[in-house]
């Protein structure tokens, strides 16, 4: 069927994703007072792990400057994050199956595997430094006429330029 | 007229592309490259660049959920 074919198989274009990352990013403010975000929620669940191996990270100087990184009454678990985040997966694999693209990847080699950590390393590290990642600092901060969300945006183009270059130099 | 095979199997986007940038600029005017993949975002995205740069590109499905795409330097 062409329909099902257009919206459900084909990839949208950027406008018709911006749009609706845009009206359902308002929906939620209106809906929880919260604009979307989910790095913050991946680092509870960091913490939350580490804090089963018998660390103390609330105790942590990033922790202890940043009091109100979790809302009162929310554990590093139990959060509104931890929702978003459930649901952006969820939403991806009702996508993802609808158009029939569902597959497991294998690692390709060591190289990748490495590659792949160290990028998720520096991506964490730098989310938690900048206090979000492009959705939580860019994406809902500029909405918000807040200063940071530009500087970040600079910065990220910055950074993606500087990456795209180590990227076809040493490691392709 | 050379044909050059470029594993991209389990590589997602952009990977797939940038190797085919890089490799192309090695490549001689006549020349094909042959790329295995198996992430179809990939064929779309490859395939409009190719075309983009003048390229002549296709692809075809050899295993099932794995494609090659052939691009041919044709300037």
């Amino acid at each position: 069927m062409k329909v099902y074919d257009t919206i459900l198989k084909k990839p949208w274009p950027y406008w018709v994703g911006g749009i609706l990352l845009g009206v359902l990013n308002v929906i939620l403010l209106l809906e929880t007072k919260t604009s979307w975000g989910i790095s913050t929620g991946f680092l509870g669940w960091g913490v939350y792990i580490l804090e089963k191996f018998g660390f103390d990270p609330s105790k942590w100087h990033y922790f202890v400057m940043n009091r109100n990184t979790f809302e009162i009454g929310e554990t590093f678990v139990k959060n509104h994050y931890t929702i978003l985040i459930l649901a952006m997966i969820l939403g991806s694999l009702i996508s993802t199956l609808l158009a029939s693209e569902f597959n497991w990847k294998r690692i390709k080699n060591k190289k990748q595997l490495f590659f792949g950590l160290l990028g998720g390393i520096l991506m964490g590290y730098g989310a938690r430094l900048s206090h979000g990642c492009n959705i939580g600092a860019y994406f809902s901060a500029i909405p918000s006429f807040s200063l940071h969300g530009w500087i970040f945006g600079i910065f990220m183009f910055v950074g993606a330029w500087i990456g795209c270059k180590i990227l076809l130099k040493f490691i392709l | 007229m050379a044909e050059v095979k470029l594993d991209c199997m389990y590589e997602t986007c952009p990977i797939p592309l940038l190797k085919a940038h890089k490799k192309l600029q090695t490549m001689k005017v006549g020349d094909i490259l042959i790329m295995e993949t198996n992430h179809t975002c990939s064929i779309t995205n490859v395939i409009e660049w190719a075309k983009k740069q003048g390229y002549d590109a296709d692809y075809i499905e050899i295993r099932e959920g794995e494609w090659e795409i052939y691009i041919e330097k044709v300037k």
